[in-house]
């Protein structure tokens, strides 16, 4: 990875059931994605109060994904 | 079998370890009995693990 | 060579067929491997760190004691040489509908790109033949296979999915789309994704230049050819190779077509005692069929074996729980998982490991080798002991997979199964940013601080249990109703039975008669005297559901009785529900755009049948009229049952009277599975089978003392008119009663107002209410042999938490701080599985989680203005926590 090109630091939530299952179906098959991303398993993203957001950017998060 | 002997075993053998197969074990477990589950390939699933999407909601299958 | 992929790839001869195959275990395909077949090689066996590749093992046989089995062997292949005619074998982009399956899957040969075998080119023009090795004397498979036209068009909408610039044709006899909602997937796939269909026999397959040419001919005689540059052959479900070996070595009977042979009144038993047999062995069927098949054995066996339930069953107990006081401070102990070189060979495990040193909390840190092996269970017990750890947060794979592993460790130590902690250093990590270590490896620094701040926070949490009343409630007493209640108590739960009408028994009283011979009479009288007999049923008829209050294991229903002008009402508990409400007979006013006049000369197929039973006279001439009022006429569905109803009455005639004329006008005939013999069979004694099409709609006028029809013959070309003595409509199935059930138990229905259930493949007889199955006509038209599968499924899912006598809950549903709740009822409104309520509690209002009944989304939780509701295990402060140690890296 080239050290100059900006480097986002992403925050994602990820609901058990689906896209937490498929991230780890991910590394079953070794697909190789950017190491940028930091995750919090929820048991669905249903669970995500909009201030868990707010609180992702407010500690310098430059991105949040969350998946369900 | 209505009749049960005493001595009968309660366990119940399953053969083959496909879509059908897995659920009767797994119903069987769910219903307090003791179960084999007999395959004869390395993995269970049966034709159903080679399915990628299944009709009519074409979701995903494994 | 790769099976699983068909053999479309290459494998290693020591491989796991797929990422998530159970158990996920590399295994030595014995035809590959060298030592196997020439006794040499062998370097497999050094090279496995953890020694565990034994060439000494040899087959050993093993005795069980077994009270019952069932048999559910699957479905064989159609032979290469029945494929060899459209030139399969020949040319490599003739292909057969499972390889071209794999080719379209992205963890198939070609990554899911669909490529031509021979060159790699990406095909522009497919075709897909239908009934290959089905409805095929030639290959001695008489049978329809049921799945095949569902498969090929699921395979063609992929591929244009993948891309919608190709040009599809599927070449059929007749369409079988006639399960649940399959018609309009077939609309689906015509209307938005442009496939066409053609009725046509394909004669050939040729190559022709670096395609294929394609020869077919069509009912009205026309021949024609097209190129392709791929050809799918959509080849039918074959009976298991294993049939007649299984059947000798167990002793039951095989069909005609080498399936087991079983009957419409008992359609999972063997001709063997004791043996049952489910899914495609016992008749080609889809997933849900099969599914519902397998639970139904299930609880057949379980009815069997009532009096050995629990035999061999093995309940482990654990040690006493040890307390933790409420302001305890944490004591962590966290375990950096090597995964062998799964993980150490990219991340810097002992880096990550020092990163623990000082970190708040955490008491004992240490690396692991593979800390799911079992001295490594033995290492984090004693470790727990020794360090008086409290929390235990394990960095290695995903928590999907081994969470419950480690819990029962932890549980085996003493602790609290929800004082723990998984970080995936592995699956989410290593294994894919493999060419980048030192990333690798700080990401799996912050996902552990992150693990770590969250486990300073997390709580012992109770395992929360709701007893269950072990008895049941059957809404509908037909055949459905009768045969749950039946399979109930036979399995021992005490069960209530409750029917609309005067008597039980529903639609099977009107049948008279079946293809396959038997007589529904005897089934009636059968069903009515064990009911009226076994000691665990009660039935209240001419009674009605007044209102049902609760939830799974805990339902309480008010049930109301009009005998006469008496009414009474009483109150019945119970664990479980069953609703089998049944269906009726549609009656369309309009058929085909066409006023009926129902009279002495126009009937519907039930009554045809009930007239051809009583004093038969001789018919001269029949016409019979398909999808009368159905599939988007009147009704929007396929009711699954009138081809056949309409074959069999049709048969029924020609016994009567074999110079009677009977024509048939149809769309598809959906004789599936074994009926298409019965199908054969009328015509192969004169009834006049028609197709015709919605672009030219036969067209009735109905007297009460005449009815022409005058329809468009595909075969003659030309308009033809016609005065038979008698016009039969095949008149369709429509559920009764599902809308208000559907109020009262808040259960969803769909658009034709069939009960929805919770999954449509895997939990085809549960409703999304937990404690709240379906049977019978309300879930969707079928037939009576399939009407006694689902409702013996449906009595096996409904003695699971009667044979539990509890409900287990996970411990990560929601709970309210009563303090905090003001009683908005947000909550409520949102819950999609009705498992949060508001309760009245001195005149205030509380919102109370319903446990047995909550999934643990947190929808609850993340909206409650007052922030009173948390989630076991995902608490707001364990999750602002983790986002605070996210922010610090």
């Amino acid at each position: 990875m080239s050290k100059d090109m900006f480097q986002p630091k992403i925050l994602g939530f990820l609901c058990n059931w689906c896209c937490y299952a498929a991230a780890d179906a991910a590394g079953v098959s070794r697909y190789q994605y950017p190491p940028n991303l930091r995750t919090i398993r929820v048991m669905c993203t249903g669970r995500l109060d909009p201030a868990f957001i707010l609180k992702g950017f407010a500690e310098g998060a430059d991105g949040i994904f969350t998946g369900g | 079998m209505g009749k049960a002997k005493d001595k009968q075993s309660g366990a119940i053998l399953v053969v083959g370890g496909g879509v059908a197969g897995v659920q009767a074990a797994l119903d069987l477990t769910d219903l307090g009995y003791h179960c084999y589950l007999v395959e004869k390939s390395a993995a269970i699933g049966g034709a159903m693990a080679q399915l990628d999407k299944t009709f009519p909601t074409n979701d995903c299958s494994l | 060579m790769d099976e699983y992929n068909e053999g479309l790839a290459l494998t290693r001869p020591i491989h796991i067929d797929y990422p998530q195959a159970v158990p996920a275990t590399y295994y030595i395909d014995p035809k590959a491997c060298l030592y196997l077949t020439h006794g040499t090689c062998q370097i497999c066996v050094p090279a496995c760190r953890s020694n565990a590749i034994d060439f000494s093992q040899t087959a050993e046989e093993r005795q069980l004691s077994v009270g019952a089995v069932i048999m559910a062997p699957g479905f064989g292949r159609i032979p290469d040489e029945t494929l060899a005619k459209f030139s399969y074998g020949k040319h490599p982009d003739v292909v057969t509908s499972i390889e071209f399956e794999r080719l379209l899957n992205p963890s198939g040969p070609s990554v899911g790109e669909v490529r031509c075998i021979s060159d790699r080119r990406h095909p522009k023009r497919i075709a897909f033949i239908q009934c290959v090795g089905s409805r095929d004397l030639g290959c001695n498979n008489g049978y329809c296979s049921s799945v095949c036209c569902m498969y090929a068009i699921k395979e063609a909408m992929v591929a244009k999915e993948h891309d919608p610039d190709l040009d599809i044709t599927i070449y059929y006899m007749d369409m079988r789309t006639q399960g649940k909602d399959f018609d309009a997937a077939q609309k689906r796939a015509v209307e938005q994704y442009g496939i066409k269909f053609v009725r046509a026999r394909v004669a050939d397959v040729m190559p022709w230049g670096n395609s294929l040419k394609l020869t077919y001919s069509t009912l009205a005689g026309r021949h024609g050819f097209e190129p392709f540059d791929m050809v799918v052959l959509s080849v039918g479900l074959d009976a298991p190779a294993s049939a007649k070996e299984l059947s000798e070595i167990c002793g039951f009977d095989l069909n005609t077509y080498d399936f087991c042979k079983t009957s419409t009144f008992a359609p999972l038993t063997t001709s063997k005692e004791g043996v049952l047999v489910a899914g495609a062995f016992q008749g080609p069927k889809d997933i849900p069929e099969s599914v519902t098949q397998s639970s139904a054995t299930a609880g057949l066996a379980a009815g069997l074996l009532q009096k050995q339930r629990g035999d061999g069953y093995i309940v482990k107990d654990y040690p006493q729980e040890k307390k933790l006081g409420k302001n305890e401070e944490p004591r962590i102990g966290v375990f950096v998982c090597r995964c062998g070189i799964n993980i150490a060979g990219v991340v810097d495990v002992p880096a990550v490991d020092a990163s623990l040193q000082d970190m708040e909390g955490v008491i004992y840190h240490s690396e692991s080798l593979y800390s799911c092996s079992q001295d490594a269970q033995e290492m984090i017990k004693q470790k727990i002991k020794e360090h008086n750890l409290n929390r235990i947060v394990i960095a290695a794979c995903s928590p999907r997979t081994h969470e419950p592993l480690f819990q029962e460790t932890l549980k085996d130590a003493g602790l609290n199964r929800c004082l723990f902690e998984m970080v995936n250093i592995r699956d989410q990590c290593s294994w894919v940013h493999a060419n980048e270590p030192e990333e690798a490896t700080r990401k799996s620094k912050d996902l552990v601080r992150m693990g770590v701040a969250k486990a300073r926070l997390i709580q012992p949490l109770a395992e929360q249990t709701v007893p269950v009343t072990p008895k049941a409630l059957v809404i509908g007493g037909g055949i459905a109703g009768m045969t749950v209640a039946l399979n109930l108590a036979e399995q021992g739960f005490h069960t209530s039975i409750v029917e609309k009408n005067a008597e039980l028994g529903g639609n099977l009283k009107r049948l008279k008669y079946t293809v396959t011979a038997s007589d529904p009479a005897v089934l009636l009288q059968q069903c009515l005297e064990q009911v009226k007999n076994h000691k665990l049923i009660d039935v209240c008829t001419s009674s009605e559901i007044a209102a049902i209050n609760g939830f799974v294991g805990n339902f309480s229903s008010v049930i109301k009785t009009t005998k006469g002008k008496k009414v009474t009402e009483q109150t019945i508990d119970h664990g479980v529900v069953v609703i089998a409400t049944g269906g009726k007979e549609h009656r369309p006013a309009k058929v085909l755009g066409s006023e009926i006049v129902y009279s002495n000369r126009v009937v519907t197929q039930q009554e045809l049948e009930e007239r051809l039973a009583g004093k038969a006279k001789s018919l001269d001439f029949v016409v019979m009229l398909q999808c009368a009022g159905s599939r988007g006429d009147d009704l929007a569905y396929c009711s699954k049952i009138c081809c056949t109803q309409a074959v069999k009455n049709a048969l029924k005639i020609k016994e009567i009277n074999k110079k009677s004329q009977v024509i048939v006008l149809y769309r598809d005939m959906r004789t599936y599975g074994f009926n298409e013999d019965a199908y054969r069979q009328a015509r192969e004694q004169g009834v006049i089978f028609i197709p015709y099409s919605m672009e030219k709609k036969p067209i009735i006028t109905s007297k009460t003392n005449k009815v022409t029809i005058s329809f468009f013959d595909p075969i003659l070309q030309e308009e033809v008119i016609i005065t038979p003595d008698l016009l039969a409509l095949s008149v369709g199935v429509v559920p009764e009663g599902t809308e208000e059930m559907s109020k009262l138990l808040k259960i969803p229905i769909n658009e034709n107002k069939f009960y929805l259930e919770a999954h449509v493949k895997l939990r085809p007889v549960e409703l999304s209410v937990s404690g709240v199955y379906v049977c019978g006509l309300a879930h969707s038209p079928k037939p009576l042999d399939e009407v006694i599968v689902q409702a013996q499924a449906a009595a096996a899912k409904a003695a699971m938490p009667l044979v539990k006598g509890l409900v287990s809950v996970e411990p990560i549903v929601s709970h309210v701080n009563k303090d905090l709740c003001i009683g908005c009822g947000l909550c409520e409104s949102l819950c999609p599985y009705q498992a949060i309520r508001i309760q009245k509690v001195d005149k205030t209002r509380i919102a109370e989680t319903i446990v047995a009944s909550c999934k643990a989304c947190g929808i609850c939780a993340s909206h409650c203005p007052t922030f009173a509701i948390n989630m076991g295990g995902f608490t707001n402060d364990q999750i602002i926590a983790q986002i605070e140690a996210f922010g610090k890296s």
